[in-house]
């Protein structure tokens, strides 16, 4: 792939063919075809996304100051305008268009690229919305004739529900799961819980932090106000006392991270690990049994699906269930498809309430390579 | 073809420098007629000594505009995050000693250090609905240093001078700015987290690998690089076969 690609006729014609059937099917399930603008406000991404995105995302200014961005993806400009328009809920929306993605250190890969995907917003049954993609990212997959892939999948929530089973402060409890999508982060922070020896000191009374605020002359507040910084405060003392991991538990948990497989084989050893630490999350697991189940009767074959506990995506608004879907390219394995949940962008981009999100995304071109090698 | 060496044109740092090569032999002669930004040392003509902006030697560095080059290594590390291949250090040279660092309110009793800012970070996301702003003109070293930290949920704002007072003005909640003694920050009311020091700078003498080294350059370079009582041979195993 080049940095800068050239579609030629034939490219055209292949990836113009190829979204026509593509948007053909996610038209018929009732998806509704939209674009948004190229550009677009730089802070709708650069608020969500953090730096590590903000790093990948061509920025510019306009002529009046204004900094915009080259979309980096469609979601996060088609659920704003969700939003925005109020629209009724569930809402099925499709795209397929450009996105642009600075490569740090990676002067060969692409930085414009297409992608087609979907949207389901705000529809309340969990279990029914993820059936739903599965089974419309795989047929998009099917009806552009690939016809040999694997899946990956795994689920923050699981994770984030086995952390919230420990005997920790919250401020720790949001710190492992904020941190989930880091590899060895994660481990080490795990691993200090367990067998470190807390160094967290901080003085502790609601008096004492009063006291030590008001000695603060005339130092900026600087955005926090003073009950968010007391609170804290608190929390930091409380944390300083209760520091501490069953040594076995943080260890089943960092062994827990490891496992990467089978899917079902892989479950069966997680199920024995929470067994060993004590901790049940059953409703996680059933919602993978059931994902398991949905996609065997989508004809996908078991021995196709791999389970990755630390599986968490590098784009860090995703918050449950997420998959990849790989297959073989000239050069060896690609990721075509992915995609997941994301229960907290419509609230961070302004909506009145939470609405669940769940979405995929084609990579259209590396979809196109792999048929020409099957 | 002369070898071309920049210094800082103004301030400590220029007189710093000249008080450096005198204590080497190496007197500086300003030359007539070039408005000052001209410069030799007596009895070597040919190092052609040039006086440009701190900031400037760093990027004329970096583009090979230069063979040597005298400026903070703040500078030269937020030009060039990554050295290899572009840059070399030759010698650290004892003067313009400052610490780049992380600093927040004083009145953020609850944020000592970068884990406790990670926390803040993402709370205020959550709270605040937007991300924690750091004011620096240093994008390149706090995007870095913050990665290390582990910490995302944050976003720059450049900053062109009078960093210290973005939290007061509210511009920013947290800085990355270069200090010397710490007392501009403790006089705006800000403090440096306990393992937030990015980077312990002083000026360099540097090369840039990128430069037009000729056989001649190289020469003088390394006769140059005798009197000041610099390592060479380490700078000669950089240069691009």
């Amino acid at each position: 792939m080049a940095a800068f690609p050239y579609y030629d006729a034939s490219a055209l014609q292949a990836l113009g063919a190829q979204a026509t059937s593509i948007l053909g099917l996610f038209g018929a399930r009732g998806y509704v075809h939209e674009e948004p603008s190229v550009l677009q406000p730089a802070e709708i991404f650069l608020d969500r996304s953090g730096e590590e995105i903000r790093r990948r995302t061509f920025t510019l200014t306009d002529p009046s100051g204004r900094d915009l961005a080259l979309r980096p993806d469609l979601t996060i400009p088609i659920c704003r305008d969700a939003v925005r328009s109020d629209r009724k809920w569930p809402a099925r929306i499709c795209y397929n268009g450009l996105v642009f993605r600075h490569q740090p250190g990676e002067p060969n890969r692409p930085t414009q690229f297409f992608q087609a995907g979907a949207e389901l917003l705000g529809l309340e049954d969990r279990a029914a919305g993820e059936t739903e993609i599965l089974s419309l990212t795989i047929d998009a997959l099917r009806v552009s004739g690939l016809k040999d892939f694997s899946l990956r999948i795994g689920d923050l929530a699981l994770f984030n529900a086995l952390v919230d089973a420990l005997a920790l402060p919250r401020q720790w409890r949001q710190r492992l799961k904020r941190h989930f999508w880091r590899a060895g982060y994660v481990e080490s922070l795990l691993y200090w819980l367990g067998h470190g020896d807390g160094t967290a000191k901080l003085p502790g009374t609601r008096a004492e932090i009063e006291t030590l605020l008001d000695s603060q002359g005339d130092a900026p507040a600087a955005g926090r106000s003073r009950a968010e910084i007391v609170t804290r405060a608190l929390d930091r003392a409380t944390e300083a006392a209760t520091l501490r991991l069953d040594p076995v538990i943080s260890d089943a948990i960092a062994k827990l991270l490891d496992i990467s497989g089978p899917a079902e084989e892989a479950l069966a050893e997680v199920r024995a690990l929470l067994k060993a630490t004590g901790i049940a999350l059953d409703p996680q697991l059933a919602a993978m049994d059931a994902r398991l189940a949905t996609l065997k009767s989508l004809g996908i074959a078991p021995e196709k699906v791999q389970f990755t506990a630390h599986f968490g995506r590098n784009m860090e608004y995703y918050t449950g269930f997420v998959f990849e879907l790989w297959a073989r390219d000239r050069e060896g394995q690609v990721q075509v498809a992915g995609g997941g949940r994301y229960d907290t962008l419509l609230e961070s981009l302004g909506a009145k309430q939470a609405v669940s999100a769940i979405g995929c995304a084609i990579r259209t071109e590396r979809l196109l390579a792999a048929k020409a090698v099957a | 073809m002369m070898l071309s060496l920049a210094i800082p044109s103004k301030g400590r740092l220029k007189e710093n420098c000249h008080a450096w090569f005198a204590k080497r032999g190496l007197v500086m002669e300003q030359t007539v007629g070039a408005r000052g930004y001209r410069a030799s040392f007596a009895g070597f003509p040919e190092v052609e000594v040039m006086l440009l902006s701190a900031s400037e030697i760093a990027s004329a560095l970096l583009e090979g505009d230069i063979h040597l080059g005298i400026t903070g290594e703040d500078l030269l590390r937020e030009e060039a995050p990554e050295l290899k291949g572009r840059m070399h250090l030759i010698k650290p040279l004892g003067f313009g000693f400052a610490d780049v660092v992380v600093a927040v309110s004083q009145y953020w009793i609850d944020v000592a250090t970068m884990a406790d800012l990670d926390d803040v970070c993402a709370a205020y996301a959550q709270t605040h609905r937007r991300r924690l702003r750091v004011a620096t003109k240093y994008a390149q070293l706090t995007r870095s240093f913050f990665a290390q930290a582990r910490i995302s949920d944050y976003r720059i704002v450049p900053s062109a001078g009078a960093t210290e007072g973005a939290p007061a003005a509210g511009t920013a909640e947290v800085i990355v700015d270069i200090t010397t003694t710490g007392a501009t920050l403790r006089d705006n009311g800000l403090k440096i987290l306990d393992d937030g020091v990015i980077l312990k700078s002083q000026a360099q003498l540097a090369a840039s690998l990128t430069a037009d080294w000729s056989a001649e350059a190289r020469k003088t370079c390394e006769t140059l690089l005798a009197r000041l009582d610099a390592d060479y041979p380490a700078l000669a195993s950089e240069f691009p076969v």
